[in-house]
């Protein structure tokens, strides 16, 4: 799957259930990286999750308005044409961790935007229809948008040492 | 008024999850409930029972009937219950040191017994709820518990050979950072008719955050899956360093399942003792 | 006095022992007398007593009847049937003989072993062999039953319709040779050995097992899933369950070992069929776990422990009544369950059936504490008549938009919703959990759920069933499970002298119902815990529950022995003088 060649979306139907599955799994995973950092008391890292849901919330939304009229296809979860094992903004799971700090969970958020930005644009090079291209420019830009105020936000931060593990994980059952 | 299809969010029970952030277990639960919002089950009609460990809290997140027991009888409890209750879609979902240390036997006899039902391992290769002690599919060299300092020096357990020895039917591996595919994988596992068992990756970042590299090395299946030929099965297995993921093996067996048909009245059994 | 008993006993009921190298036909010879006698209008009693060997060895069969129902054997036997001497000084202590019984034997067995003759019982010989061997597929023990029928006073139309019903699977020739071997033996040698009982009454009666009375108790309790694992001496109940669960809509399900059976019926009782599991020690040992994990989620099962001598493997063939202490404290935590044991093989079923609607009811689980003597015995009763038990599990068909699986209710029994009801979804979890199920460890939670879980067993009106209770006197004998049956006995021989004693035979072991017990003790003087074990279990209990008066003796005799009226009568009478 992670060898698609190419990324061809052919009608704004099948773009549109692409582009919601996106920002949908994005919001979905966001939320529940900072339900459990919450649980591990990293509040800091858990906001800027929780901030980072609101973001793609907020995009599903807006594809959901496009969708109105709009004839969507149904597609099974495992034929999405995404060029990595799940969907763009949703990946590097594995990475996160109770202790991380605000830079390394920022870089977790960029990587997984920048990603998001690029599949928009692949499909805007590579769709044959023009609606479709439009659309996924305007994405593009969003997102990029999103890339650079993240990057900012970035600058700003001041480099953290590692958190110490002061009270390792304990044993529930 | 057509009742509007569930969607994957829906099946969650909206309790937040005690996994560890980054935990692979995160990526299972999605992909069940995505294969359940595929599949358009009523959720009141699909019952998942699991053990004990940090995989076996699943049931609680999902917004289905569910059986949270003791360590290692998850099949044995889904056994009767299916037994009883046919008509559920009946899901069982656990670790590693559950299902194959302490349930060991009943795995083995789940898979023989074919009953209608899946399994789902998440297979870290660690005790997490017991804070890190090496399980039967830790490798022999893992010296990180202080339990067993020298590693445990023993052989892994090879759940997909036994799976296949002991009789399963429907074998097949996943891996926590392929959500997608993973969805697949469970959506065939649940429609196949008898014990399915699906082993995913699912990777402890608490206890072996060495496992964030499982994504270099996880990849397809080579060979050409699933195959219905049980001794290409054992090959595909044996020859496999256990990273590799798909289907491996699909074949149909009968399925252990009582009719539950009353045919005849309690009093003519009490007769037979008349003198 | 001794000898006024024996006299008593003998007048009232008779007792035969059949013994031989096993294969010789003692066991099927045993089961043909029970029934000829029952169809003579007796009630009855048949033991069995076999080696650990699958087959061979040794075997005996103990038969006694009586008009009056019979739940013990008897202090010493009227005839012994030695089809052979094989290994008879395997069973020589477990049948007792006096000057007054007989010996019926065949010549060209040999002599009768020195041990036997030192009683003094009389000999009387036929020729087993020799018939036998004059008729084609002819079987020795066919001629000892005829000899044995004109011996007891049994009719023998009575014995050739048992055999007939018995035998018949085996085809006409054998039942042809059979009838022909009885009729030679019943008609060698006339003279009558003693005056016949009194003849019984002519009763409705079934000829069951222990084994199989739980099962029927099962059945009528609702009881439509099984999950067991074979062990000795509990696995006819579960021989006899599976087809027959098969036609009434349910199922059997052999387990791989007893951990998966408990949990198995644990997963079909939340799927809301009445579920149960049969074993015996070892295997209640491996299913206590569970048992805690169905207690918590309040997931209704029911055990049935057919005990057997212990600990670990201990005797499996052989009766002890010593896992009281397992089942009433097995469980680790805060456990409140309920412990039931049925008084005698009739008993099985009832308390069987109750034990099942009440954990239905309650939404606990029922040890029901049977035994080898009950499970394995084959007994002529009174067909125990159906009791109007209204007990079920409350089931929430239709809940609202508050339901809580755990909710504390009045009576703290929450009604369970099954999967497959909207709106009613729920996951039951051994953890603790609160009203809506969520695992909690507050304390406020922990204790809620705890009270919930004694206050519906403590609060119940469990009526008068939790005991049986006969007789008057200053003397009072309480006890449980099958020793009821010997101390019932003891009673009525007391009585032949006209002296009555108070028996508490309890069928409800936990929760222990200690005022009624107390009002049933009243101002006892003489208080004796009779049982079988070695460390007197419920005398034990019950003085730990302070029920028990500071005099109260504990009579605790470990198996394999069955306990002999005798023993309580001279324990009861020595301490008066």
């Amino acid at each position: 799957m992670s060898d698609n060649p190419e990324i061809v979306i052919e009608t704004v139907g099948e773009f549109l259930v692409h582009a919601l599955e996106l920002e949908e799994a994005s919001s979905d995973h966001y939320d529940e990286l900072a339900d459990s950092m919450e649980i591990h008391n990293n509040l800091k890292v858990a906001e800027l999750f929780r901030k980072l849901g609101d973001y793609s919330r907020q995009h599903a939304k807006e594809v959901h308005e496009r969708t109105a009229g709009i004839e969507l296809p149904k597609i099974t979860p495992w034929d999405f044409k995404w060029k990595c094992p799940s969907s763009p903004e949703s990946f590097c799971m594995e990475e996160a961790s109770y202790m991380m700090t605000i830079t390394q969970a920022m870089e977790i958020a960029l990587f997984n935007e920048t990603r998001g930005r690029d599949f928009y644009q692949q499909v805007a090079d590579n769709t044959p229809n023009d609606e479709v291209r439009r659309i996924a420019l305007e994405m593009v830009e969003e997102e990029g948008w999103h890339v650079e105020m993240l990057r900012e936000w970035q600058t700003s931060l001041q480099e953290e040492p590692p958190l110490d593990d002061l009270d390792p994980p304990n044993m529930p059952e | 008024m057509p009742v509007p299809a569930l969607k994957a969010k829906d099946y969650k029970s909206g309790i937040k999850p005690v996994w560890c952030p980054g935990c692979g277990h995160f990526a299972v639960l999605a992909a069940l409930t995505k294969a359940m919002a595929h599949l358009g089950f009523e959720k009141e009609r699909v019952a998942v029972v699991s053990g004990i460990g940090c995989s076996s809290r699943l049931p609680a997140y999902i917004d289905s009937y569910g059986f949270h027991g003791i360590h290692g009888r998850a099949l044995a409890a889904a056994s009767g219950l299916k037994a009883a209750r046919p008509d559920l879609t009946v899901v069982v979902a656990g670790g590693d040191g559950d299902g194959f240390s302490i349930g060991g036997n009943h795995f083995l006899h789940a898979c023989r017994r074919n009953m209608d039902m899946t399994y789902i391992v998440m297979d870290n290769e660690v005790y997490g709820m017991t804070k890190g002690q090496a399980s039967p599919t830790t490798r022999p060299t893992w010296t990180q518990s202080k339990m067993t300092p020298h590693g445990t020096g023993i052989p892994r357990f090879n759940p997909a050979a036994i799976a296949l020895a002991a009789g399963a039917g429907f074998i097949a591996r996943g891996y926590s950072g392929e959500p997608a595919e993973m969805t697949r994988l469970l959506v065939e596992a649940i429609e196949y008719p008898g014990f399915a068992f699906v082993q995913v990756l699912s990777g402890c970042v608490t206890f072996r955050p060495d496992q964030r590299g499982w994504k270099e090395v996880v990849h397809p299946f080579i060979n050409d899956v699933p195959t219905e030929d049980r001794i290409k099965a054992a090959q595909i297995i044996q020859a496999d360093e256990g990273k590799a993921t798909g289907i491996i093996y699909a074949s149909p067996f009968p399925v252990w399942q009582p009719e539950n048909k009353q045919v005849t009245e309690l009093n003519l059994f009490e007769e037979e003792f008349c003198i | 006095m001794n000898n006024n008993n024996e006299v008593s006993e003998s007048n009232n009921s008779y007792s035969v022992a059949i013994t031989g190298s096993g294969g010789s036909g003692a066991v099927t010879a045993g089961r043909i007398v029970l029934e000829a006698a029952a169809r003579c209008g007796y009630l009855g009693l048949m033991t069995r007593s076999a080696g650990p060997q699958i087959r061979g060895g040794e075997s005996a069969a103990m038969v006694r009847f009586s008009p009056d129902p019979v739940e013990c054997m008897g202090n010493h036997f009227d005839l012994l049937v030695a089809l052979d001497w094989l290994n008879i000084d395997r069973f020589a202590d477990e049948i007792p003989l006096t000057d007054k019984s007989l010996i019926l034997c065949d010549p060209a067995a040999g002599d009768v072993p020195a041990q036997l003759r030192s009683n003094g019982a009389e000999i009387r010989e036929v020729p087993f062999k020799v018939f036998a061997s004059g008729l084609p597929e002819g079987r020795i023990n066919m001629v000892a039953l005829g000899a044995m029928a004109m011996i007891c006073g049994l009719q023998l139309e009575a014995l050739e319709a048992s055999v007939k019903q018995i035998l018949q699977r085996k085809g006409g020739e054998v039942v042809e040779s059979a009838l022909r071997a009885l009729s030679l033996g019943y008609n060698h040698d006339r003279r009558p050995v003693k005056a016949p009982l009194l003849p019984g009454e002519r009763y409705d009666v079934w000829s069951i097992t222990g084994n199989q009375a739980c099962g029927v108790g099962a059945l009528r309790g609702g009881v439509r899933f099984v999950a067991a694992y074979p062990i000795t001496p509990a696995s006819e109940m579960l021989e006899w369950l599976a087809p027959r669960l098969e036609k009434l809509g349910g199922s059997l399900l052999q387990a791989e070992d007893e951990l998966a059976s408990i949990n198995m019926i644990i997963g079909a009782s939340f799927g809301g069929v009445p579920s149960l599991t049969a074993t015996s020690g070892p295997g209640l040992s491996l299913m206590v776990e569970g048992l805690g994990l169905a207690l918590v989620s309040e997931t209704p099962v029911t055990v049935v422990n057919v005990m057997r001598g212990g600990p670990s493997t201990g005797i499996p063939t052989k009766s002890e009544q010593a896992d009281l202490d397992i089942a009433l404290y097995g469980l680790h935590g805060d456990a409140p369950h309920l412990v039931f044991a049925p008084l005698s093989i009739h008993d099985c079923v009832f308390t069987t059936q109750w034990a099942v609607q009440l954990a239905e009811h309650l939404q606990t689980i029922s040890v029901v504490l049977s035994d080898q003597s009950l499970g394995q015995s084959q007994a002529i009763i009174e067909i125990p008549p159906v009791p109007d038990m209204p007990w079920r599990r409350a089931i929430e068909e239709a809940p609202d938009a508050d339901y809580m699986r755990y909710r504390v209710t009045a009576d703290s029994i929450s009604p369970m919703t099954l999967p497959g009801t909207p709106g009613g979804m729920y996951t039951a979890d051994g953890l603790e959990h609160n009203e809506h199920g969520t695992p909690s460890s507050m304390a406020v939670d922990h204790r809620e759920q705890l009270n919930k879980r004694l206050n519906k067993l403590e609060e119940f009106d469990y009526g008068d069933d939790w005991a049986e209770i006969e007789g008057q006197g200053d003397a009072c004998i309480i006890t449980w499970g099958s020793s009821t049956g010997v101390v019932k006995e003891a009673r009525k021989k007391l009585r032949w002298q006209s002296r009555d004693i108070r028996i508490i035979a309890i069928r409800l072991l936990a929760p222990l119902q200690k005022q009624k017990l107390s009002r049933a003790i009243g101002g006892a003087g003489r208080i004796l815990v009779v049982e079988q074990n070695h460390s007197g279990q419920l005398f034990r209990y019950l003085r730990a529950q302070g029920v028990l008066p500071k005099q109260a003796e504990s009579l605790a005799q470990p198996g394999p022995l069955p306990l002999r009226s005798g023993r309580i009568i001279r324990l009861l009478t020595a301490k008066d003088e």
